[in-house]
This record gives C-alpha cells, sequence and structure tokens, in this order.
C-alpha cells in the first residue's frame, strides 16, 4: 500500500493527474531532486570517510609531525628538527632493513608474477578432474597466516621436514632460520608459496574474461598455440597483469609477521624488514620519533613505488 | 611425430599438476600428521607420514597450555564484529561511490584507494598512538575499531554495484522509497553474492589478526588465538605436536568455511582484482 498524502495529490492534480518525479518522501524537503542526490550520495560515504580519515590519514600526519620530535611514550614530546631522520641516515641497521625489505618484495614478487600466471594457464585448460584441481590449489586462500607462519617454522627445524627431504636427494642439514645467508630465502620462499593461488586465481578470473572467439577465429588463421598466447591472451590479460603486479609488490612491502614470529628479525638482521625496524624503534626501544620518521620514508617509498606502478598500468589500460 | 610430441606434452602437464598439489598441500598434511603423533615421533627418520597410533590426547592437552577458550572466543568475537561493520559500512560507501554524482566523489576513491597504501603493518606506530590518545588501548574497541572499515572491500562492493542497472533505483524512487530504504531493500539483497563474499574474505583476515591485537592487547583476557598459538612456542619450543595440535584447531573453522564455500571466496578475490 503506497503511502500517500495531501501535497502528492494536489502536485498531481496540478501536473493533470500525473505524480511528478520529485516526491514528497524528498528529504530535506526544500531541496532540488538533484541537491538531494547529492546529499544522500555522500551521506553514505561519509561513514568511511570518518573511517579513513581518523584511522588512516590522521595517523600518518600525526606521524610526520611526530617525526620531528623526541618522545619516548612517557614524557611529553620534545621538537628535534631533523634529528630523526639524520640519525636514520647515519643508522647502519636502517640501510640494511631498507635492503632486506627491497630484496624481499622483488625475491617475492617477481617469481609469483610468472608462477601464479603459469598455474591460472593451467587451471584454465580442460582436464579431468579440474574442480577437484581448482579446490587443492585454491584451498591455501583460506588460510591464516599464524597457521602458516608456525607450520613453516617447523618444516625448517633443523631435523624438520625441509631438511629430511633435501637429505634424501642427498644435500647437508641447513638451520634455515639462523642461517645468515639462508633465512632471507627461506622467508621469501614462504611468500612465493603463499602468493602463487592467490594470484592465480585473479589471473585466472582474467584469462576467463578473454572471449572464446578470438582464439577460435586465430586458429582457423592457422596460429599455433605460442602465437595465440603471444598475440591474444598477452595483451588482452594485461591490465591484470599490471594488476597483480602492483598488488603483489604491496603485499611483499607490508611483510611483517612471519620475520616476527619465525626469525625475530635475525640472524644478524638479515631478515629485519623495514616494518619490523619500525616496530623495534618503536615498541622495544621507545623511540617513536625515529620510528616516526622511518614510517614516514616508508609511506614515501610505497608511495612513490605504487606511482610509478599506476603510471604503468594506465599506460597498459590505454592499449 | 606432432601426435607423439603432444601426448608426451600432455603427461608433462598432469604430472607438473599433480606435483603442483603436492608442494601446495604438503605443509598442510604434514601439519594435521604431525598433530597426532608423540612428540618422539614427530622427528622420527625415516619420516613418519602417518602415526603409528593416532594421539586424540594432543589436542585436550594443547588446550590446557593457555587459556584457549579466550583466545577463540576473543578471535571469533572480533571477526564477527568487524565482518559485520566491514560489511554494512563498505557497502554504504560502495553504493555511494558507485550510484550517485556529487562534489569531491572522485577525490574521495582516490582517498579510500590510497589507503590500500596503508596497511596496519605500515602505519603500526601512528595507528597505535591514536588509539591510546582515544583511551582504547587494552580494550575490545581498541582491537575493534582501527579495523572496521576496509578498502578493499569498498573497492569490491563500489565493482559490483555500478554493475547493478539504475532503472532498479529509478523505480524505487518513484514507488516513494526513502534513499536508506532503497539500500536497504533493493540493494543489499541483489548484492547477496558480492556481500558473502566480503563477509567470508574479511572474516578469514580479521580471525587471522595478528599483528595488530600483539600490539594493543595487553592482558592476556584480550588475547586472540593467533597470539596464544604463537606463545606457545614460548612455553614449550620442543612440543611441536602440541603446537600443530593447535594450529589445526586454529584451521578447521577456515576450511569449513572455504569448503561450502569455495566459490564465494574465489569470486571475491577475483571481482576485488579486477581492474575499472
Amino acid at each position: 500500500m503506497p503511502r500517500t498524502h495531501g501535497v502528492v495529490k494536489a502536485e498531481a492534480a496540478v501536473a493533470g493527474g500525473l505524480p511528478r518525479l520529485r516526491h514528497w518522501t524528498a528529504w530535506p524537503w526544500s531541496l532540488s531532486r538533484r541537491n538531494r542526490l547529492c546529499l544522500a550520495g555522500f551521506f553514505f560515504v561519509l561513514p568511511a570517510l570518518i573511517h579513513i580519515a581518523a584511522f588512516k590519514f590522521y595517523p600518518l600526519l600525526q606521524a610526520f609531525q611526530l617525526s620531528f620530535y623526541r618522545y619516548d611514550l612517557m614524557s611529553p614530546p620534545v621538537f628535534n628538527g631533523l634529528a630523526n631522520y639524520q640519525g636514520l641516515w647515519e643508522n647502519p641497521l636502517f640501510h640494511q632493513s631498507f635492503w632486506v625489505s627491497a630484496k624481499y618484495m622483488f625475491g617475492v614478487s617477481i617469481p609469483e608474477w610468472f608462477l601464479a600466471l603459469g598455474l591460472a594457464l593451467l587451471l584454465n585448460r580442460a582436464m579431468p578432474g579440474r574442480s577437484f584441481i581448482r579446490l587443492a590449489y585454491f584451498f591455501p586462500i583460506a588460510m591464516s597466516q599464524i597457521v602458516v607462519a608456525m607450520v613453516w617454522k617447523f618444516m625448517y627445524h633443523p631435523y624438520g621436514l625441509v631438511n629430511t627431504i633435501l637429505e634424501f636427494f642427498g644435500a647437508g642439514r641447513i638451520n634455515w632460520l639462523s642461517t645468515e645467508e639462508t633465512a632471507l630465502p627461506a622467508l621469501i620462499a614462504i611468500g612465493i608459496w603463499r602468493g602463487i593461488p592467490l594470484f592465480g586465481v585473479i589471473y585466472l578470473a582474467g584469462l576467463q574474461a578473454i572471449p572464446r572467439d578470438y582464439y577460435e577465429a586465430a586458429m582457423i588463421d592457422g596460429a599455433g598455440a605460442f602465437q595465440r598466447f603471444v598475440h591474444i591472451t598477452i595483451p588482452l590479460l594485461l591490465p591484470t597483469i599490471l594488476f597483480v603486479m602492483v598488488i603483489s609488490l604491496l603485499s611483499a612491502v607490508k611483510v611483517f609477521l612471519n620475520p616476527l614470529v619465525m626469525t625475530g628479525g635475525g640472524p644478524s638482521g638479515t631478515t629485519r624488514v623495514l616494518p619490523y625496524f619500525i616496530y623495534e624503534t618503536g615498541f622495544t626501544y621507545f623511540r617513536m620519533g625515529e620510528a616516526a620518521a622511518a614510517s614516514t620514508v616508508l609511506f614515501v617509498f610505497v608511495f612513490a613505488l605504487t606511482l610509478i606502478l599506476l603510471r604503468l598500468l594506465r599506460r597498459g589500460g590505454v592499449q | 611425430m606432432n601426435k607423439k610430441l603432444l601426448l608426451w606434452g600432455g603427461w608433462g602437464i598432469t604430472l607438473l599438476t599433480i606435483l603442483g598439489i603436492g608442494v601446495t598441500l604438503l605443509p598442510y598434511f604434514w601439519m594435521v600428521s604431525s598433530s597426532l603423533k608423540t612428540g618422539a615421533e614427530v622427528f622420527e627418520l625415516p619420516i613418519r607420514w602417518i602415526p603409528q597410533e593416532i594421539q586424540w590426547a594432543n589436542f585436550p592437552n594443547a588446550l590446557s597450555r593457555g587459556s584457549f577458550g579466550t583466545y577463540f572466543f576473543n578471535s571469533g568475537f572480533v571477526a564477527v564484529v568487524v565482518t559485520a561493520a566491514n560489511v554494512l559500512f563498505c557497502s554504504l560507501a560502495g553504493y555511494g561511490l558507485a550510484k550517485f554524482r556529487f562534489p569531491f566523489r572522485e577525490l574521495s576513491f582516490r582517498l579510500v584507494l590510497c589507503t590500500l597504501m596503508l596497511p596496519m603493518e605500515i602505519v603500526l606506530v601512528p595507528t597505535f598512538l591514536v588509539v591510546q590518545q582515544l583511551g582504547l588501548v587494552n580494550s575490545y574497541g581498541g582491537l575493534i575499531f582501527p579495523l572496521a572499515v576496509d578498502a578493499f572491500g569498498i573497492f569490491l562492493m563500489r565493482q559490483f554495484i555500478r554493475d547493478l542497472p539504475d532503472s532498479l533505483i529509478e523505480a524505487a524512487r518513484l514507488d516513494g522509497c526513502s534513499e536508506f530504504g532503497i539500500f536497504w531493500r533493493i540493494i543489499l539483497p541483489n548484492c547477496k553474492p558480492a556481500l558473502g563474499a566480503l563477509a567470508l574474505l574479511s572474516f578469514r583476515d580479521n580471525w587471522d589478526q595478528f599483528l595488530w591485537p600483539y600490539i594493543v592487547a595487553a592482558s592476556d583476557a584480550l588475547k586472540t588465538f593467533p597470539l596464544g598459538l604463537a606463545q606457545m612456542e614460548g612455553i614449550d619450543s620442543a612440543a611441536y605436536h602440541e603446537i600443530m595440535a593447535l594450529a589445526v584447531m586454529g584451521m578447521i573453522p577456515m576450511a569449513i568455511l572455504f569448503l561450502f564455500f569455495q566459490r564465494a571466496f574465489v569470486r571475491g578475490i577475483a571481482l576485488s582484482g579486477l581492474k575499472e
């Protein structure tokens, strides 16, 4: 039973029996339809904007401000200019962390780009038991990070599964997580292992969006499998490929849980990624100002990287 | 000649597929298997893939190592509340960004996307300071508020709602439905697939919350399951069979959800991955 109202009836009468577009439920009454819709849309977005402002941008600005102060959580902050940044610049541990993060980031994401694409191409083929195979490959997407970290720590144990299997092939035992040369590669391996199914799903969605006709037409023209891949799959998948590049780098730069739980940043800082460095500076040594300065540097780094990649993305999307 | 090559290629691909599944699932298999062994069997040589005698007692023993009842409750509670908040606020914002024109809409969307560059790992110290100023350290509020809106969720909902026909909304508007009524009665029921996917992904992420509780929850009564699992190592680093038993218990809720809603999981990730 639609609600009726005197105003509507009167308006309808004026308009010759047809209800006017601007309805009486219009709130606020005096605004035009266009303005009212403007306001409604804005109110829908408002809660999210407030949250983002309070828990993302305000902290960021505050961190930027704090990066010019000395602050230990106990006594009030003391202004000390650029001393925090200078301290970071002269701190060999910060330099080390920066390079550890860079190595981890590219070490994880570059193999992911190719292996995840391989997985998606594999799963896009018609083969018996395909739904079961997909289930098996995508299962790890649902798994939690902490479970993964504990299992791998167990497997990297000197007497754990990884060493036992390698021994079977004639290699010696390695204490993966406490040897300087192997700790970071061990973490990188976990990152790759974990990322492949995730990005595989994204690639697969991209592959399935490519119309079948293109391939059929190419086959009629006598194009081989490799030619079809290079001339149809790659160009049409390019936006997805670039998207995966951005997201994989962003998710690799924020890695923190695995070093924290598995290696404690060691041995000798070889797995102390930048987020770990910031955490340690802030919450272990209570040098909040320096931690804020390092946060700012990390954010600028991530921001610049994303900007470059987005520019690439746009260029790729235009083609 | 060509046929033979094709046949070998087919075999190669099959082999690769099986090998890949092995590498993908082996750690999980090893975890379940180890959780049912005795402490001595765990590192036994040669490898014992299947425990000789299944040790169910590992599970109660492991649970008694800490207040795991509390940890599981906390994880469940935080995950459910954060998921509900995410579903509500992200669909509201997604609808606003997808179907309305208002000044600064593009800017708002850009700002939302910008926060993808500000994950908790990167803004950990500043977020902690804000939560401290709000007096929320060591409280459920402190655990929940900073996680209540996620940019990925907004992005996902916007993508989905944008593809709903405008005529649906216009028709409701002509029928005298209020703007919020349109959202509640027309939009939400029409994006159940996206809502399901968002809820699943959000529940997974927040069931798994480690870092933020690690910083903000000081007392044992507020610890989440991941924190409890990580601290097990400090209690007895040799008890890997029990640690694995706990890991299995932490995995079970997500494993069940995944088996039932596999399609929604995959769709959610695919949806948030589709560009523009």
